[in-house]
């Protein structure tokens, strides 16, 4: 059976003062903003906490390589990545089934939960990623965008589309989905 | 009205305050669009559920530390470039940064094919804060006092200072440039020519946002924060070399003298940057005090500021005029005192100027051989 845990991710923002003493620089204001959003978008899409954080780290660390943390594009440039990001690792996942499992037994996951239960909890999720993995790519991404908790403006300048099409275009993503999901399940 | 498409009714179930007047008046009234929405409603449900994941609060302070981490560590291999170690091994003298460095150098590469015309002194003094746009330029919209520094100034070996040669032998083995002549002189030109080289230079600036900070502090400015990419970055500009040619200053000693022509011709500049890109120094640079808005918009409008070289041009001084001689383009200037030509051809920059009338300067300019 399916969990029913909230799907809309935690937002935290730190405080500034946590970081240093000192007035943030561009970067670090953007990082501060954006990071908890992007680190959202590759959970959501792989479900895998140490594998999302790397993800999202590895998007900052290129976009301070070649962007300027100033550019209005910034956040939609971070959203994108951190997606396509994701997206190519569930696509080119081998032994996603071991590690999640694995995972799934961690001990601050499993505080006071069955262990049992959560196993089956991680199979069902690895499937829905499989059936993810097998959409389009865009589709995926206006997906789990906005499963992530990106308003329908943020989705778009994300994916490069009209705001007036996300609704179109996130409706065809989720019956594509559940058309996946029940083709994985009843073969 | 017709039906809300399903996008529409998709929207509604997340963000129904996005919804038009005429869209909710419809949907408020419409049986089968609110049948549909809930289907709709039901599938969303659906998907949230199938994409759950165990909750997750992410510490960005944290991760911050990691990736400030991996920056200082990438940094750290990267190896420097040949004139990073050039500037390392060399302890050349510092100054202060009084104006956009860009702005400095190539006025000093211009200023050495223009300054000794009639109207060189608006022409230094107009162009001194300004950056790198061939643009009309309003003197009095310019504050003459502003300094600002904006960090840390090297030159290799030193800073260019023109080097007077007693001959064009001479001045041809120092600048390894031709020693130009005119096909024939107008009158009021006569010999005998001095000549002056400047060597080639090269030199950097270290954008210093604390030091910009400083000196627009103690001038009573505000100035507009120091982008990350542009603070700590380094901008090297290598021109020269230049050789100077100018005809009418052998007068009485003591007295002031005007050249009644010059010619001069430079390689043309190149300006690296180890990080920041033009696109960021000409919106920061641009925003500073002391640019006008109208300055500002002119360069903004130039289409690529890469490759485009500026002339600064005293509006209510001087005119221009676009020529083209045997395919070969000239921007004509004129002034009260005189008149210059200024053209690039193969990689070099030239410049004729005097005591003159344009087209006295634009022959000369089509016969240098």
């Amino acid at each position: 059976m399916l969990n029913a845990e909230a799907w809309r991710p935690t937002v935290i923002r730190a405080p500034l003062s946590a970081i240093s003493g000192r007035a943030p620089d561009p970067f670090e204001r953007l990082f501060l903003l954006e990071y908890p959003k992007v680190v959202a978008i590759a959970y959501r899409v792989l479900a895998d906490r140490p594998a999302a954080e790397d993800i999202a780290q590895e998007v900052f660390l290129k976009f301070h390589r070649s962007f300027n943390p100033d550019s209005e594009r910034a956040s939609g440039w971070l959203h994108a990545a951190a997606v396509h990001s994701a997206l190519n690792v569930i696509r080119g996942e081998r032994r996603r089934a071991q590690r999640e499992t694995a995972h799934a037994l961690d001990r601050s996951l499993t505080a006071g939960s069955d262990p049992e239960h959560l196993v089956e909890a991680a199979e069902q999720r690895r499937e829905i990623r499989r059936a993810l993995s097998r959409l389009p790519e865009r589709s995926a991404a206006i997906l789990m965008l906005r499963y992530s908790g990106l308003s329908y403006a943020e989705v778009a300048v994300a994916v490069g589309i009209k705001v007036t099409n996300v609704g179109t275009l996130l409706r065809r993503a989720e019956e594509a989905l559940r058309k996946e999901v029940n083709r994985a399940t009843s073969e | 009205m017709r039906h809300l498409n399903d996008g529409t009714l998709r929207r509604i179930y997340d963000e129904p305050l996005a919804m038009t007047a005429a869209d909710q008046a419809h949907f408020d009234g419409c049986v089968e669009c609110k049948a549909r929405f809930n289907g709709i409603a039901d599938e969303a449900r659906t998907t949230a559920t199938l994409l759950s994941v165990p909750a997750f609060d992410p510490n960005p302070g944290a991760a911050l530390a990691s990736v400030r981490a991996r920056i200082k560590r990438d940094e750290a291999a990267r190896p420097s470039r040949w004139y990073q170690r050039w500037i390392d091994r060399n302890t050349p003298r510092l100054r202060p940064m009084a104006t956009p460095a860009v702005a400095v150098l190539l006025a000093a590469v211009l200023i050495s094919g223009v300054a000794v015309t009639g109207v060189a002194g608006q022409l230094v003094r107009v162009f001194q804060p300004r950056q790198i746009v061939a643009v009309q330029v309003s003197p009095s919209g310019v504050p003459s006092n502003l300094r600002l520094d904006y960090g840390q100034v090297k030159w290799l070996p030193e800073a260019p200072n023109p080097q007077q040669v007693a001959d064009p032998v001479t001045a041809h083995a120092l600048s390894g440039l031709p020693v130009l002549m005119p096909g024939s002189l107008p009158t009021g030109v006569s010999g005998p020519v001095s000549y002056a080289v400047v060597p080639h230079a090269t030199g950097s600036l270290t954008f210093d946002a604390a030091r910009l900070s400083a000196s627009a502090a103690k001038a009573g400015v505000r100035v507009k924060p120091m982008p990350a990419a542009i603070n700590g970055s380094t901008l090297v500009v290598s021109g020269g070399p230049a050789l100077l040619e100018a005809w009418g200053l052998s007068g009485a000693q003591g007295q002031t003298q005007f050249p009644t022509l010059v010619i001069a011709q430079t390689r043309v500049p190149t300006v690296d940057s180890t990080g920041a890109t033009t696109a960021q120094l000409e919106d920061y640079l641009l925003s500073q005090p002391g640019v006008p808005p109208d300055l500002a918009a002119q360069v903004k409008a130039i289409k690529d500021p890469s490759t485009t070289l500026p002339i600064p041009i005293p509006k209510g001084f001087a005119t221009t005029e676009n020529k083209v001689v045997n395919g070969v383009h000239y921007l004509v200037i004129k002034a009260a005192l005189g008149a210059g030509v200024v053209w690039i051809k193969n990689g070099v920059i030239y410049a004729v100027g005097g005591q003159l009338t344009s087209d006295q300067v634009l022959a000369i300019a089509t016969s240098l051989h």
